[in-house]
């Protein structure tokens, strides 16, 4: 058996590695990198710092636009049908530059990015230059001309939040017979197609219901999503409650065997997961993190602004300003990048802060404070029950600050 | 004495769609670090038997 390795390039404890059978990015060493014929690196000279960000992010998050006609109640890109867009032109603009830094993935999204008569101008952009397009949609609109188009690209997720009356009931209207066609005419052309599911307090239930829709239409994975009140989430009253955060990551391990399927946790989850206390080593092996905005992950929102996340985080720079990018990467994302240093209690006393980064900040930032803890880690509950200063400051139960 | 042979530091499968979910995959945090070890000796041996092109 032989690992069918894509490219390769260089980062300060070595490189990364893009494997394409079975799919994977690899973090190797100095040494392997040179057993793998790779020229000798600058960053690997005696100075450099071992702290540094990576030399690029392994993957971009490009929101595509705020359009979508499906009007969503808890859409987080506040979502309309005339929404703005990045044009094709854009996309593939700042493609060419994502390529250049050595970007591995990016994932398309929207509002409805099948919406945008140029998406596959840009999926197929991007495989000419050699990143991989994988795509979030909704798969309303989606029929067989579409899903034999959807070939070009790699991950397809459709968002499927529950089964039945439970998907008008997280969305807001009737579509999971249309989420569910969709998903069989992908999963007729292709192996790589799963379900993204926003866990939400409602939806926690259900979660048993959408784990068979995986099963019976043997799509390769489940993705739970946790709810975060930004957009128009930001309206409705959904974060979990603390005995659900409790369980998700139980569920999810039940939902896997159960089912026998892969299950994923966004990385929002990480607090909820680390709660359980997992192997460290086996988290750091398996690249298990919370917060990985400016680390691993960059986005760019439809009108050209690079962020850490396209949840969360201040315009790092333009990203359709030729250039820009690069530019902005590796000094910038402070916000982010500096939550292990800065960390208050009670993270700053966590054995996993350097894997959690204080879970997520786009939930943080919705309670009024960005560089808070995540309200939402059962930790921080537990801590400020038990401490009387916390709970006079009152920080984790402040509200959803509303616009 | 011999060099020291490349090791793998991590790895991650599969390809993300969205903008959040770089996160935990429940599948392979199932299995412990013993594991994680073992498979990495493993996707190591396999990638010395292949050269980047």
């Amino acid at each position: 058996m032989k690992l069918e390795v894509v490219r390769a390039r260089a980062e300060r404890f070595g490189g990364i590695v893009e494997v394409a059978r079975p799919r994977a990015l690899l973090h190797v060493d100095r040494e392997m990198m040179r057993e793998l014929g790779q020229p000798e690196s600058p960053l690997w000279e005696p100075g450099e710092p071992a702290q540094a960000p990576l030399v690029a992010p392994t993957e971009v998050h490009l929101v595509l636009s705020r359009r979508c006609a499906a009007g969503c109640r808890g859409c987080y890109v506040d979502a309309t049908p005339h929404g703005a867009a990045l044009s094709a032109q854009e996309a593939c603009g700042i493609l060419d530059e994502l390529s250049a830094m050595g970007v591995f993935h990016v994932a398309l999204g929207g509002g409805e990015a099948l919406e945008l008569p140029y998406l596959f101008e840009i999926a197929a952009h991007a495989r000419k230059v050699g990143i991989t397009p994988n795509l979030t949609t909704s798969g309303l609109g989606l029929d067989e001309e579409l899903a034999e188009r959807c070939r070009v690209f790699g991950q397809i997720n459709v968002s499927v939040d529950g089964v039945g009356e439970a998907y008008r009931r997280a969305r807001g209207f009737d579509g999971f017979a249309r989420a569910e066609r969709a998903l069989r005419l992908l999963r007729a052309v292709k192996e790589e197609v799963g379900v993204n599911c926003v866990v939400s307090r409602s939806s926690f239930d259900g979660l048993g219901s959408v784990a068979c829709l995986v099963r019976k239409l043997r799509l390769n994975e489940l993705e739970l999503l946790r709810f975060k009140p930004v957009g128009r989430g930001a309206g409705i009253d959904e974060e979990l409650s603390t005995d659900q955060a409790r369980r998700i990551y139980p569920l999810a391990r039940r939902l896997m065997l159960r089912h026998r399927i892969r299950v994923k946790l966004d990385c929002s989850f990480a607090p909820m997961v680390f709660w359980h206390r997992p192997s460290a080593r086996a988290a750091t092996f398996w690249g298990v993190q919370g917060c990985v905005a400016g680390d691993v992950l960059a986005a760019v929102s439809p009108e050209g602004c690079l962020q850490g996340c396209s949840f969360a985080g201040r315009a790092e720079a333009d990203a359709r300003v030729p250039g820009a990018i690069r530019a902005a990467w590796p000094d910038g994302f402070s916000s982010f990048r500096d939550f292990v240093h800065t960390a208050p209690e009670p993270c700053a006393s966590c054995e996993y802060l350097r894997l959690c980064r204080g879970g997520c900040r786009a939930v943080a930032g919705a309670h009024g404070a960005f560089s808070a803890p995540d309200p939402g880690c059962p930790r921080v509950q537990e801590w400020t029950a038990r401490s009387p200063l916390a709970r006079r400051a009152g920080s984790f139960a402040l509200p959803v600050v509303r616009a | 004495m011999p060099s020291r042979k490349g090791r793998v530091l991590r790895a991650t499968f599969g390809c993300n769609p969205n903008s959040s979910s770089l996160g935990v995959d429940v599948t392979f945090l199932l299995f412990g670090a013993t594991f994680a070890g073992t498979l990495a000796l493993l996707l190591g041996a396999l990638l010395r038997r292949q050269r980047v092109p």
